[in-house]
């Protein structure tokens, strides 16, 4: 075998006995036979096994035990054949390509926060290992005669650090570029992702699958259990649907038209977003308070925005808007990675933000009116309708129209977000290794605060991706949570752009 | 608030060439809108046709590229189609009569480099396939129109425009067979 530039694995090569470098040379040798990419490719490829190799060396693992976790058949097929799979995106995907702009793209980062810093070759590798079970992930977007389409990029998918400002827009436009980031920085992994790849329950099945893979690197042993999906097993059709085509259509549809409502005052940044912050509340006492609101925790949060926003703004008159997206697979269930997942508005006049314990009732009655299976399914026969209406015109008339209609209507019907993934269950050996996770939504247009809550283990973690300085949101939110009695500590970035 | 701070610091951006492309962009706009109206006044030739495009073709090149496919074949095809437009309009409104011969030689000259593109990556671009097929297409609506239309001496020109397309069209289909097809079922799909 060749000793490689690389000084460190040279090193490592030559403090091997003449068996470990026989088994070292089969494992290449193995490698070679998983990977047909183009060279530049497949040369980082080999990099990043030489660089797992002297990790492992240096931390002190046997050369065996390494090659045993750094088996290329856990590569699978995915670099040794060629792209040939494209997928058609999603109905609720189409409008992304369609309206986004240099400086403006749906992205989103799912994290999770480790006991201890990342090892950055190991993520690597573990990246390698886990793109093969997402085929629709591996991607890039293509344009069509009609509609833009994903189509497989056979590729070395890149782990970076983080330098930059979170759900930044990605370059998408170079042949087989990715659709999706993976980022780290000290103990957390993020995983940002364009939207026509997937939503947040796609993604965050994504990022616990790459965990997964990472702490085997490190050693860890575990069974799914249904709680993730097996890395070792092949993506299922279902995976890469779309959803929306499964469902019934409604008789009649629903609008996506609304009244302008009222938006917090703060100026506007120049950097989106300008700011992140990580609300991380004890979840148990969280729930408890919400119970004994008689809310669920959506719920509560929503009073508690709706309060933090009425802070936020000089208006006295008016609607504030809070969007809520529903995860369509609650009525509908389906295994599909891809985006399925509609919203909903829940709207109060300012003159009617005053309690918590006066909002809820309103609050109660519009989720269980709005976000239920009629109205969400009616929202799937508009949007399914708009798609079939418009699919024979060329993508060069749509796209200008759409960007102009996107433009117009904004994201001015809505306040703020509250995106709720839920509680992310993981298996056991998990709660070794992560501490915490989050959830960030890039920012709107004109919505000074995107929120988003997420649950893993005891920690409740309310993000807010914020497009103005001005802090009376986070800071009412602050008191409130300190009046309730929830036990939270805050934690994200500095003010970006100054 | 008490905040613990757990993102990097973010180097301040290099906004400068985002300046240079937006002062550009005004100036092209600008130039847009100026240019017809002097046009209009002093009389003449129609020239602001030729600007207008000239800085269309600046914008979409230089000014705006593509968010979505912005590879080499792409931009080449791109680049020749904007070339082949702006030497129709100069024919049309400042000096008539080389176009027809000129403008077959440009675009079977394009072909010939846009097959070199395309068969020297193979394994890459045949994901790109669709901006050639582009550029064979207007190949042969030329050939066509030209050939029924022109009776003059640049004939030659035309037809082996419309050769050279077919030898691609040809070339293409017999090496990427299947994947031929796939791909015009992916680009042309309604799903």
């Amino acid at each position: 075998m060749k000793i490689t530039k690389n000084n460190a694995f040279g090193k490592y090569l030559e403090s091997l006995s003449e068996d470990q470098l026989a088994k070292t040379d089969a494992l290449f040798q193995d490698l070679q036979e998983h990977c047909t990419l183009p060279k530049h490719w497949a040369k980082k490829l080999v990099k990043d096994f030489e660089n797992a190799l002297v990790y492992y060396h240096q931390s002190g693992v046997a050369p065996d035990e390494a090659h045993r976790r750094l088996q290329p058949r856990k590569l699978g097929g995915f670099y040794a054949r060629g792209a040939a799979a494209w997928f058609a995106l999603d109905d609720a995907a189409k409008v992304y390509p369609l309206s986004m702009g240099r400086s403006s793209m749906a992205v989103f980062r799912l994290s999770a926060y480790l006991k201890e810093d990342v090892v950055p070759a190991l993520l690597q590798m573990a990246l390698n290992f886990t793109i093969k079970r997402f085929p629709g992930f591996a991607t890039t977007l293509k344009k069509g005669f009609f509609w833009h389409y994903l189509d497989t990029a056979k590729r070395r998918f890149r782990v970076d650090e983080e330098h930059d400002l979170p759900c930044q827009p990605l370059k998408v436009s170079a042949s087989g570029s990715q659709s999706f980031r993976v980022l780290y920085w000290k103990n957390r992994v993020s995983v940002e992702f364009f939207h026509v790849l997937t939503d947040g329950t796609g993604g965050m099945e994504f990022l616990k699958v790459l965990l997964g893979e990472y702490i085997r690197l490190l050693g860890a042993e575990f069974v799914p259990e249904d709680m993730l999906l097996d890395v070792y097993d092949s993506a299922a059709p279902q995976e890469t649907e779309n959803a929306f085509r499964n469902v019934a259509s409604e008789k009649h549809g629903a609008g996506f038209v609304d009244k302008t409502v009222v938006q917090m005052t703060g100026p506007l940044a120049k950097t989106h977003p300008c700011r992140i912050l990580h609300i991380k509340m004890d979840a148990k006492k969280l729930s408890q308070v919400a119970k004994s609101y008689g809310a669920t925790v959506t719920e509560y949060l929503l009073a508690l925005m709706f309060l933090a926003g009425k802070a936020a703004t000089d208006e006295l008159e008016g609607q504030c808007s809070i969007q809520v997206p529903v995860n369509m697979r609650k009525f509908y269930p389906s295994e599909t990675l891809r985006n399925f997942s509609m919203y909903c508005g829940v709207r109060l006049d300012i003159g009617d933000i005053t309690t918590v314990e006066k909002m809820l009732p309103s609050i109660h009655a519009q989720l269980t009116e709005k976000a239920g299976k009629q109205p969400m399914t009616q929202m799937i026969t508009s949007t399914k309708k708009l798609v079939s209406s418009v699919r024979y015109v060329p993508l060069m008339v749509k796209q200008p129209v759409a960007k102009a209609v996107y433009g117009f209507l904004g994201d001015k019907i809505f306040s703020n977000t509250l995106s709720n993934l839920g509680i992310v269950r993981l298996p056991e050996v998990f709660y070794e290794y992560v501490q915490s996770m989050d959830f960030v939504l890039g920012t709107a247009m004109t919505n000074r605060a995107e929120c988003t809550l997420v649950t893993f283990g005891d920690c409740a973690t309310f993000s807010i991706s914020k497009l103005t300085r001005d802090p009376s949101f986070e800071e009412k939110l602050e008191s409130l949570l300190q009046l309730d009695g929830i036990p939270f500590t805050i934690e994200g970035s500095g003010y970006y752009g100054h | 608030m008490d905040i613990k701070i757990t993102y990097p610091a973010v180097k301040k951006r290099q906004n400068f060439l985002d300046w240079v492309r937006f002062i550009l962009k005004c100036l092209a706009a600008a130039a847009v809108i100026a240019c017809p109206i002097v046009n209009l006044f002093t009389g003449g030739k129609p020239w602001s046709l030729v600007v207008i495009m000239g800085v269309y073709t600046a914008w979409t090149l230089v000014l705006d590229p593509d968010l979505v496919e912005y590879n080499r074949i792409s931009q080449f095809v791109k680049a020749v189609l904007c070339a082949v437009a702006l030497l129709g309009l100069i024919d049309y409104a400042l000096a008539p009569g080389f176009a027809i011969k000129v403008l077959p030689i440009v675009i079977f000259s394009a072909l010939l480099v846009a097959g070199g593109l395309f068969f020297s990556d193979l394994q890459r671009q045949k994901q790109n396939m669709m901006p050639m097929l582009t550029l064979i297409l207007i190949s042969f609506i030329g050939t066509a129109l030209g050939l029924s239309l022109y009776h003059g001496t640049g004939r030659w020109a035309m037809i082996v425009m419309g050769c050279v397309a077919f030898g691609l069209l040809v070339g293409c289909i017999a090496i990427l067979r299947k994947d031929f097809i796939r791909e015009l079922k992916k680009r042309f799909h309604t799903k």
